[in-house]
């Protein structure tokens, strides 16, 4: 991938309003974080042969593609009742933040039942887009808990 | 006083229960699912938390989620109504251990009554007599009709785990038993994961009388009279009237005695009911006790001039019973109809969808006890009663003719109900002149001069 990709990955980001692009392809990784006043975070492995490196078509693989600005966000739902945790422990950092990329088998978010810590997964695929329930709170069946955009 | 009751049921009980905690000064939390969503329960109680989807199966009867919300929701208390998980001694059991109060018997009184076959033994025990029958569980074809012969034909084969009327069959005679012992056995293992079953004598036409029981922890065990719950369609209780037309004031104080006996020598806590079959001849059987408050609870609560369910709310809280229920006679007479969103005109198909207007009767005399309103939308995945009409009065008759004019003002649209069969029933001769049995509708409907009333009352919309 050379600059001139990943500034064109920038400019459709900005046109299309994504917050976040993120790649995976043969060992290089790479991730675009659009932030209010926070770095935009670039990161690639060290090792990073790139020989004969991926094509600028590089944008058809993104798991958010440009014509998903606008697309109804899908909600991760509480399949219990309990107490609502982000994270495993107070000093441990949140399973899921804004712009998290996530899968169906990730673990979002603790539901504490009955002195039960449930690990809650996903269920589905794509990037939190909203933290809707509150730390530490408790939520009912069917509660919206993320909006997965 | 509890604080806060967790009421783990839904429709007209859940509102009941909530209706008592509120005059007591308790706070409310209803659990409810999400076809339940815009009930009159859960907009009445003071919290809700949903629990599950619409069936039962993940909702109502699921204790793990009941047990959170009531963690969640810091309740003393659990009410469970009647139905769901009422008489559910394991339920009853994980309450005790998490510390909340099961408003309602204790776990291994439940046992003791709750299965048909040890409440028989229980019974025998007490002297309190039962219908003849088998001593215990039927394993066998041989055993079986080894049974049926001693106790002589017809004979009822009925699943232990048992209720509202299904894992029975009658059989009439030696050729037809083993084709009904098997389909008895089939159904109560579809319907409660349970195939055992025992046999009992039939009683030709019985009268189905169940005495109300209600005890305090102190050892304080009363009886408040009888209910003739005869009138039913597939065993199922459609009216209830109290008193029992049937009963003399002696085979009253006989059974009530009996009812009694039986409550304390299994030391039972808290509301109650001993059922009976009773004959022609005034010979009366124990049949089975029911360990929770019931659905026609009301008839008894007007005639005795007391409030069951907060009397249930208090004895938990660890108080005696009240002195006026204990000193309560009866004082006049009460009947109950069972509205239900079916439609008696195509063999009371269940009805549910959207109630478009709702008017129920009201002045002197009239009680109602329901969760509907218009605009509520009758879930199709619960029981289809959407009513109790109540009505009371000085005199058997005079009630009757109060429940037939309550029954002509009831006017609900968008679906349909039982208030018709209700109104020709009030209208029978036999059912008003007190003769009948538990074989009464099915008779009444077969007959060709049965007719539904429909409402005569035109309101605006």
């Amino acid at each position: 991938m050379e600059l001139k990709d990943i500034k064109a990955i920038i400019d459709l980001m900005k046109k299309n309003d994504l917050s976040v692009f993120e790649m995976e392809k043969d060992g290089f990784k790479l991730k675009l974080q659009k932030g209010a006043g926070e770095q935009t975070v670039f990161s690639a492995p060290p090792v990073a042969p790139l020989a004969g490196g991926p094509a600028p078509t590089a944008a058809a693989p993104v798991p958010a593609p440009a014509e998903e600005k606008g697309a109804p966000l899908k909600d991760i739902v509480s399949p219990m009742v309990g107490t609502f945790y982000r994270a495993g422990s107070p000093e441990s950092p949140p399973f899921a933040e804004i712009g998290k990329a996530i899968n169906e088998e990730s673990v979002v978010c603790i539901i504490e039942a009955m002195k039960v810590m449930n690990e809650i997964k996903a269920e589905t695929s794509g990037v939190i887009a909203e933290v809707v329930a509150e730390n530490g709170k408790p939520v009912q069946f069917g509660q919206v808990l993320f909006r997965v955009r | 006083m509890f604080e806060k009751i967790l009421i783990a049921n839904r429709g007209e009980i859940a509102l009941r229960i909530i209706r008592a905690c509120k005059e007591l000064g308790v706070r409310t939390l209803a659990v409810y699912s999400e076809a339940d969503v815009d009930s009159l329960h859960v907009q009445l109680a003071d919290e809700a938390i949903c629990i599950g989807a619409a069936p039962s199966s993940e909702s109502y009867l699921k204790i793990d989620r009941i047990m959170s919300a009531a963690e969640v929701g810091d309740v003393d208390a659990i009410h469970p109504g009647y139905g769901f998980l009422a008489e559910n001694a394991h339920f009853a059991e994980v309450c005790t251990s998490c510390k909340i109060k099961f408003i309602g018997p204790s776990a291994s009184a439940m046992h003791a009554m709750g299965d048909k076959n040890s409440a028989r033994a229980s019974a025998r025990k007490a002297g309190v007599s039962i219908t003849p029958g088998s001593d215990g569980i039927v394993a066998t074809e041989e055993e079986a009709l080894k049974v049926a012969k001693k106790i002589g034909y017809p004979v009822m084969i009925k699943a232990v785990a048992g209720g509202g009327g299904r894992g029975m069959r009658a059989a009439h005679n030696e050729a037809s038993f083993l084709a009904m012992f098997h389909a008895a056995k089939t159904e109560a293992e579809k319907a409660f994961g349970n195939g055992d079953v025992y046999m009992e004598k039939l009683i030709v036409n019985p009268h189905h009388i169940e005495f109300q029981i209600i005890a305090d922890r102190y050892g304080k065990t009363i009886h408040l009279g009888e209910r003739d719950c005869s009138i039913q369609r597939r065993n199922q209780k459609v009216i209830e009237e109290c008193p029992s037309p049937l009963l003399t004031p002696a085979l009253r104080k006989k059974m009530g005695q009996a009812a009694v006996k039986l409550a304390e020598s299994v030391g039972y806590e808290n509301a109650g009911t001993m059922e009976f079959l009773v004959d022609n001849e005034g010979h009366y059987y124990f049949i089975e006790m029911n360990t929770r408050i019931q659905v026609e609870h009301t008839i008894t609560e007007e005639v005795y001039g007391c409030d069951l369910v907060r009397e249930q709310i208090k004895i938990a809280a660890g108080e005696h019973l009240s002195p006026h229920v204990v000193n309560a006679v009866p004082r006049a007479h009460a009947i109950q109809c069972r509205i239900n969103a079916e439609d008696p005109e195509k063999n009371f198909q269940p009805s549910p969808g959207r109630i478009a207007f709702y008017y129920a009767p009201g002045g002197r005399g009239v009680r109602i006890d329901s969760h509907a309103y218009t605009g509520y939308v009758v879930p199709p995945y619960y029981d289809s009663m959407i009513a109790k009409l109540i009505t009371v009065a000085a005199t058997r008759g005079a009630c009757i003719d109060r429940m037939r004019r309550a029954l002509d003002e009831y006017y609900v649209t968008g679906i349909k109900t039982t208030v018709p069969f209700h109104s020709a029933i009030m209208r029978n001769a036999d059912f008003r002149s007190g003769n009948y049995d538990t074989g009464f509708v099915e008779r009444v409907m077969k007959a060709d001069n049965f007719e539904l009333k429909p409402t005569p009352t035109r309101l605006h919309e």
